[in-house]
């Protein structure tokens, strides 16, 4: 992992992509590309290199889940951490995300310090 | 496939492949609803559904006349409706759901366009502050210097001593009070989480408009009512937990994850 690990943010709420970008530059990390959807995301993890990826769930065309279940089917980007950042509180969502590969979930909404210590948490471990 | 009539009902039709029973499942003029209805058949193989009935009927006691049972109390609720004037308003209601549709989805493009105003306001304040407070931090550098100047021999007078130390002591609030604007701003920020939840919310219960303004009469007869309420359950809103009073199958903080995914093993 890179000391300014680059970040691909998926939410098809631009204010919520805006949210977590600007707190991701609060924590530290400067270095991060958006996407509105799951496919758009695909496409742009598939052409360029990220570090981590966070991601809503409730999306059009592909959600939080196929794309997760995508990048963890993909050989070249199935180490990539992967944050769940959703509305979903649903106890079968947050097992699904687990089960799926999720490296970490959060419900929004969310404060600053939860996303820098699930953020943390996941580098820390992905070393 | 039928044709909308005055309801904006889909007139059902007898399309060979379907019963060969007179198709009425679906009305348009309800001054012409028989005391008799049929099960509509929406989709699946017409073997299966009959089947169906058929087990159906013979589960329920006296079932033979389940649908002339159904078709009575069709024509009861809509004698009801019709002397209570809840047909016209029924109607109404099914004619001003695009109205509704459109004011929702005006209160989301606003409250999200309020939000950006927002969120480019913080921006703002926030490069601002940080310019003042980067030249803030090089004042207090040159004039650190300066009071150890004038502390070495009476370098300056009383007042000036003062003044040094006065001017000091803000520029190193100032920075502290730079710090705290910030903290500040990121509230801000994070309030504008809003937009995601309440246009998540209300993007649902513009589909549900939109479903409730196909299927409104029409569930009115429907004649499988088994069938109806798995058709809710699968339909149900997802997006975020607007009551999480009561219901165990969602957690209400991030708390609640945690402790959940750590049962888990994660």
């Amino acid at each position: 992992m890179t000391s300014d690990p680059r970040f691909l943010i998926v939410d098809d709420f631009s204010t919520m992509r805006r949210i977590v970008r600007n707190l991701l530059k609060e924590i530290g990390f400067n270095n991060a590309e958006e996407a509105e959807d799951g496919v758009v995301a695909l496409n742009l993890l598939k052409s360029s290199k990220f570090d981590f990826v966070v991601s809503d769930i409730n999306m059009p065309n592909m959600d939080g889940f196929a794309l997760l279940k995508s990048v963890r089917a993909d050989e070249s980007l199935k180490g990539i951490p992967f944050l769940m950042v959703t509305a979903e509180a649903k106890k079968e969502d947050i097992v699904n995300a687990a089960q799926n590969g999720a490296n970490g979930y959060i419900v929004k909404p969310f404060t600053k310090a939860t996303l820098e210590e699930k953020v943390q948490k996941i580098l820390q471990k992905h070393g | 496939m039928g044709h909308s009539d005055g309801f904006g009902l889909q007139q059902a039709t007898d399309s060979g492949t379907r019963s060969s029973k007179p198709a009425v499942a679906v009305w348009g003029d309800m001054s012409k609803l028989p005391a008799t209805i049929e099960a509509p058949m929406e989709s699946g193989s017409n073997q299966e559904r009959t089947n169906g009935a058929d087990a159906t009927a013979a589960e329920v006691p006296g079932g033979g006349d389940i649908y002339h049972r159904i078709g009575q109390l069709t024509r009861t609720l809509h004698d009801a409706l019709r002397e209570l004037g809840y047909h016209e308003t029924l109607a109404d209601a099914r004619s001003n759901l695009p109205d509704a549709r459109d004011r929702l989805a005006y209160i989301a493009r606003l409250t999200g366009d309020a939000a950006e105003r927002v969120l480019n306001s913080v921006d703002r304040a926030r490069s601002v502050q940080d310019e003042m407070s980067g030249r803030a931090q090089g004042l207090q550098t040159r004039w650190a210097a300066v009071a150890a100047y004038t502390a070495k021999g009476e370098r300056a007078t009383p007042a000036g001593e003062a003044l040094v130390a006065d001017t000091c002591a803000f520029l190193d609030a100032l920075g502290k009070q730079a710090t705290q604007t910030n903290e500040i701003l990121t509230e801000i920020m994070m309030a504008q989480d809003f937009h995601d939840l309440t246009g998540q919310v209300i993007r649902k219960v513009v589909e549900l408009a939109q479903t409730l303004e196909d299927q409104l009469l029409k569930l009115l007869i429907e004649a499988h009512p088994v069938e109806t309420r798995k058709s809710a359950e699968s339909g149900k809103l997802e997006g975020p937990v607007v009551n999480a009073e009561g219901r165990s199958d969602v957690v209400t903080d991030q708390a609640g994850v945690d402790d959940l995914l750590a049962s888990l093993g994660f």
